[in-house]
């Protein structure tokens, strides 16, 4: 069950340019989430700005949750500024969570960019439930901008990188670096980052017989299923269901059911 | 010292003088988690039309300062749904619903608002003749609304007022010159209150693409941004006509809210403020009986257009 309240932060940090990890402090969100859920996070008090901003959970404790951002507009960027210490005010557990099988063989990660917070949390669990640890794949535009790598590594996945300049790792896209890990049908893909590279991991899924679940983002007002304002467009029959709610019917979907030349 | 915070909305009883605004609330349940939702005066919920709706295409939604641009095209579950699925919590947990109906002529409007009686779906019925964000509203005009035409909107009113008994509600556009007239036409024509402010029709583009940043081009504004102009469209409002005001157009504290009721509003709507705070219609339901309290009112029915001049 969601709630909403106000959690200390209890570290705050840079973890690559732009790029920061915040620790809180929220017994009660924690006992309650899920990998693949999110949070809606007010960035501060007043009007200005207007909503929450939603973001993933990236790992679940005992008495916290952390979350993996990016600095990028206004609202990350005062988020970014709030010290070790103080309060923020944030509601969750929300959305639906990446379905775990304790009988898949093999199960790769494929994650662009910032798209690697809520998979962090799905590699714990995968690997927590005695499944084989996840392979995955870390794909930036650049080095200093691929996250979590040490972290993974301990965790004792098996990570390929893949930068567009090729600074470090497979010189390409992660859709170029999935395809050479071979995926079959018994492999479970699971994807996160820019809806171009999705599109082209379900592309290389669909291709191999593979099972591809995807983490989407859109832009959104109450994060809880009310307002109609962040779905997306899917393959369904049903007039009501032709759009689904981020917020409600994901962040996680089958590929299958994204329309993804929508996207175009 | 004990409140009456109970009030009389054009028939319809309210416990408090506090409500949701159509389209920020869904149909109640989905804010459940955080509050008992029972303890408002009323649930409005979302749109209501015949059959369900998909809605526009992404993207729906835009920030905006103090507020955001929606263009939903109002996307529901339809009448049946509503009925079977929906219903049962709000009947169940004892809410005073107001449903809210969308539909492409005053036969539809008439033929939800029977159907919604005949099957204990609403205790009052609020009609939306007023959304920005269906038929063509890509004319850039915004499109035409019934609401901005006062002989359409008392066509409509007299159609659902004919069928059916319960109090009905008329949910006006501020997208006028000026909005009594559409005021006075519903209420003539038998509305038992007007709903307002709708949403102010705007735009958003984004500089390096160059595009809309909603999809429909255009879009319906909402939140603290609109709230004076909401506020003074209330004062006009209730000022010229005889039915009672449910006020609404940015609302998000208490305080608010009172600035609606001294207005002339005679109960008020939470709109996308829940969206931040989901439980914040029920904060307005705590402080309005504060206010009271401190002012020395007994009854907030005292406080309704008792703005001094
Ligand atoms: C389910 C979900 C999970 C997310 N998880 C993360 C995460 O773990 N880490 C992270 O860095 N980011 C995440 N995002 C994206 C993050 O919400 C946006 O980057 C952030 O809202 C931008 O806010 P801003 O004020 O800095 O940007 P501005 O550009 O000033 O934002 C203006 C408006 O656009 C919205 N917006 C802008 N970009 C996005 C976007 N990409 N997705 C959704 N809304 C956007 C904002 O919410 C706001 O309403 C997630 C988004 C969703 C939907
Ligand atoms: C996302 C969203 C959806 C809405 N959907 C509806 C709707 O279906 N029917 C309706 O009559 N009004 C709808 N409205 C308008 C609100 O009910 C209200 O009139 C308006 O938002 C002004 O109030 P506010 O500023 O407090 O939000 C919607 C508003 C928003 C923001
Ligand atoms: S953000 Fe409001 S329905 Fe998803």
């Amino acid at each position: 069950m969601a709630c909403i309240t106000n959690c200390k932060i209890v570290a705050h940090q840079e973890v690559a340019p732009d790029h920061r990890r915040i620790v809180l402090d929220a017994p009660d969100i924690a006992a309650d989430a899920r990998p693949g859920q999110f949070c809606m996070i007010e960035v501060r008090e007043g009007s200005s700005p207007f909503l929450r901003r939603p973001m993933s959970i990236e790992r679940i404790f005992d008495d916290g949750i952390s979350i993996l951002y990016k600095a990028m507009g206004e609202g990350t960027r005062m988020m970014a500024s709030i010290p070790t210490g103080a309060y923020i005010n944030v509601q969750g557990p929300l959305g639906n969570i990446f379905p775990i099988e304790s009988d898949t063989v093999r199960s790769i990660l494929v994650a662009g960019g910032i798209g690697i917070a809520p998979l962090i949390g799905l590699a714990e669990a995968i690997i927590a439930r005695g499944a084989r640890a996840p392979e995955v794949i870390l794909a930036a535009r650049t080095e200093c901008l691929l996250l979590c790598e040490k972290e993974l590594s301990q965790m004792g996945c098996a990570v390929t990188l893949a930068t567009d300049d090729g600074s470090a790792g497979f010189k390409g896209f992660a859709a170029d670096a999935l395809r050479l890990l071979d995926p079959d049908s018994k492999t479970l893909v699971y994807t996160c980052g820019p809806n171009v590279m999705m599109r082209a991991v379900y592309d290389v899924c669909a291709a191999a017989d593979t099972r591809c679940y995807a983490s989407l983002e859109a832009v959104m007002a109450c994060g809880d299923g009310v307002c109609m304002g962040c779905v997306v467009e899917t393959n369904a029959e049903n007039e009501f269901a032709k759009m689904a709610r981020v917020c409600r019917e994901g962040p996680v979907f089958d590929a299958r059911v994204i329309r993804w030349n929508a996207f175009d | 010292m004990p409140v009456n915070l109970q009030i009389d909305l054009g028939g319809l009883t309210m416990k408090n003088p506090v409500t949701v605004a159509s389209g920020t609330f869904g149909y109640g349940a989905e804010y459940a988690d955080y509050f008992d939702v029972s303890q408002l005066g009323a649930v409005t919920v979302k749109s209501l039309s015949l059959e369900p709706r998909s809605g526009n295409v992404p993207p729906r939604i835009v920030e905006t300062p103090s507020g955001m641009l929606n263009a939903i095209g109002l996307q529901n579950v339809g009448m049946e749904t509503y009925l079977r699925e929906k219903l049962p919590f709000l009947r169940e947990k004892k809410c005073v619903i107001i449903a809210n109906i969308y539909g492409s002529g005053p036969e539809a409007y008439a033929s939800l608002a029977s159907r919604l009686e005949a099957e204990g779906g609403a205790d009052a019925i609020e009609a939306n003749l007023s959304c920005p964000n269906v038929h063509d509203a890509q004319n850039a005009r915004g499109g035409s609304l019934v609401a901005q035409h006062p002989d359409q909107v008392a066509l409509y009113t007299q159609a659902i007022r004919e069928a059916t008994k319960l109090p009905v509600f008329i949910k006006l556009s501020p997208n006028v010159t000026d909005i009594v007239e559409p005021a006075l036409a519903a209420q003539e024509a038998g509305a038992d209150a007007v709903s307002l402010i709708n949403t102010l029709i705007g735009m958003a583009i984004d500089s390096e693409t160059r595009k809309p940043r909603i999809s429909n081009i255009v879009g319906g504004l909402s939140g603290p941004a609109i709230r004076p102009v909401a506020l003074k469209m209330v004062w006009d409002v209730s000022r010229a006509l005889h039915i009672p005001v449910l006020g609404m157009g940015g609302i998000a504290t208490a305080d608010d809210a009172v600035q609606f009721l001294l207005a002339g509003a005679r109960a008020v709507a939470i709109g996308c403020a829940s969206f931040r705070n989901p439980d914040a219609a029920l904060k307005v339901v705590q402080g309005i009986e504060n206010y009271c309290q401190q002012h020395g009112i007994s009854d907030v029915n005292e406080l309704v257009g008792a703005v001094k001049l």
